[in-house]
């Protein structure tokens, strides 16, 4: 972990982080020693956590570059509210919904959602196919089309396995909406998935 | 398979799809350089002047009830309001439906009570109205903005609750007043 923590940016590589990943049980010592301002135990935060955050980053924007910002997001936004962490749920949790906040205020002050969803009907398969195998492919590229909201809904709900309550507090909607936005990306998604033969 | 059956399936398959995707490049070194910069600061000059605003109705409130008060026994303890434990921030900043109830039942007594008030009182009570309505809205374009600044987000909620406040305070003070009449 030392020798992470002192190598300068361009010695990264993936093996090595995998390889320095933190153990779980460190966990709340680090929180506690990020939460005194210490970076390096932030970091060790950001190795046991970044493909969570990641990930539900991908899957809610459904494109690289917004992910990598929002990731970015969420772990600034996370370290200047590390002081108001007070481990009454996970801090995997915690992070989960400081990345859709991250997701959801990009969102709100870029058009780029717009384009990203003119661009992913042209493309032939999302970045996200790369992460799951066989049908579950399809799938993924099916979800990564829907729109916005129904997208948001589904990853969270179906995904991430949040109650439509959850759900609609981190996306700011009531949980009726978030089921009625759920309905409505199983719809779309059987329509999409029966052209293409996808057997769930 | 019925379409319900369908939808069911489609949701499980869906849990099978992975939720830790790592990035294809370290994202460190940008968090890690923005977390060593100073945080910038929050004070932009609006919000130090929505601030002031607010400071300025704390106090301009205390005058009134100095002005006023004919009997410490009135004087009416301004307390933790639950309803705006309801406020939510985010996309919108909306207020649960007991606060908006509330608010809209003081809004219609306001101008009946205000008439029953010594006509000092009510200027100064009307002055702080309207310094509460302009921070209210200064506060909203802020925040439209910047909807997750939480220091924004901080000082709406302190102007609705001193409005309220001072709604609250008008009623009490204008039933004191009938009620010293009628003595």
């Amino acid at each position: 972990m030392e020798a992470l923590l002192t190598a300068p940016a361009s010695d990264y590589s993936p093996e090595m982080v995998a390889l320095n990943k933190p153990e779980i049980t460190d966990e709340a010592d680090w929180i506690a020693r990020a939460q005194r301002s210490d970076a390096r135990a932030f970091e060790s935060l950001y190795r046991m956590h970044v493909d969570k955050v990641y990930g539900l980053c991908l899957r809610m924007t459904g494109n690289v570059a917004e992910a990598e910002d929002c990731t970015q997001d969420a772990f600034i936004q996370a370290w200047n509210k590390l002081d108001r962490f007070r481990g009454d749920s996970a801090f995997a949790t915690w992070l989960h919904r400081i990345a859709v906040n991250a997701v959801l205020g990009r969102m709100r002050k870029s058009k780029r959602e717009t384009e990203r969803i003119q661009v992913a009907t042209e493309m032939p398969s999302s970045p996200l196919s790369a992460a799951d195998t066989g049908e579950l492919r399809d799938l993924s590229d099916a979800v990564d089309r829907l729109p916005q909201g129904a997208r948001h809904v589904f990853v969270l709900y179906a995904v991430y396995g949040y109650s439509h309550d959850e759900a609609g507090k981190m996306l700011g909607i009531a949980p009726g909406t978030s089921k009625a936005q759920l309905h409505r990306a199983r719809r779309l998604l059987a329509q999409q998935l029966e052209n293409e033969g996808f057997e769930a | 398979m019925n379409d319900i059956e369908r939808d069911d399936r489609l949701v499980a398959a869906a849990g099978g799809l992975s939720t830790e995707i790592s990035p294809a490049r370290d994202l460190w070194p940008e968090i890690a350089e923005a977390i060593a910069r100073p945080q910038r600061s929050r004070w932009t000059p609006m919000l130090a002047q929505a601030a002031a605003v607010v400071l300025l109705i704390g106090a301009s409130s205390g005058i009134t009830y100095l002005a006023v008060k004919e009997d410490p026994q009135l004087v009416p303890v301004v307390m933790q309001d639950l309803r705006f434990e309801q406020a939510a921030f985010g996309a919108e900043h909306t207020f649960g439906s007991v606060y908006r109830s509330a608010q809209g039942d003081y809004r219609v007594q306001l101008e009946q009570q205000l008439e029953r008030l010594p006509p000092e009182t009510r200027t100064e009570v009307e002055r702080n109205l309207t310094l509460i309505r302009e921070a209210i809205a200064e506060i909203n374009v802020a925040l439209k903005e910047n909807p997750d600044n939480v220091l924004l987000q901080d000082l709406l909620v302190k102007s609705y609750r001193e409005q309220h406040a001072l709604m609250r305070r008008v009623g009490e003070l204008a039933q004191h007043v009938m009620a010293r009449k009628d003595i």
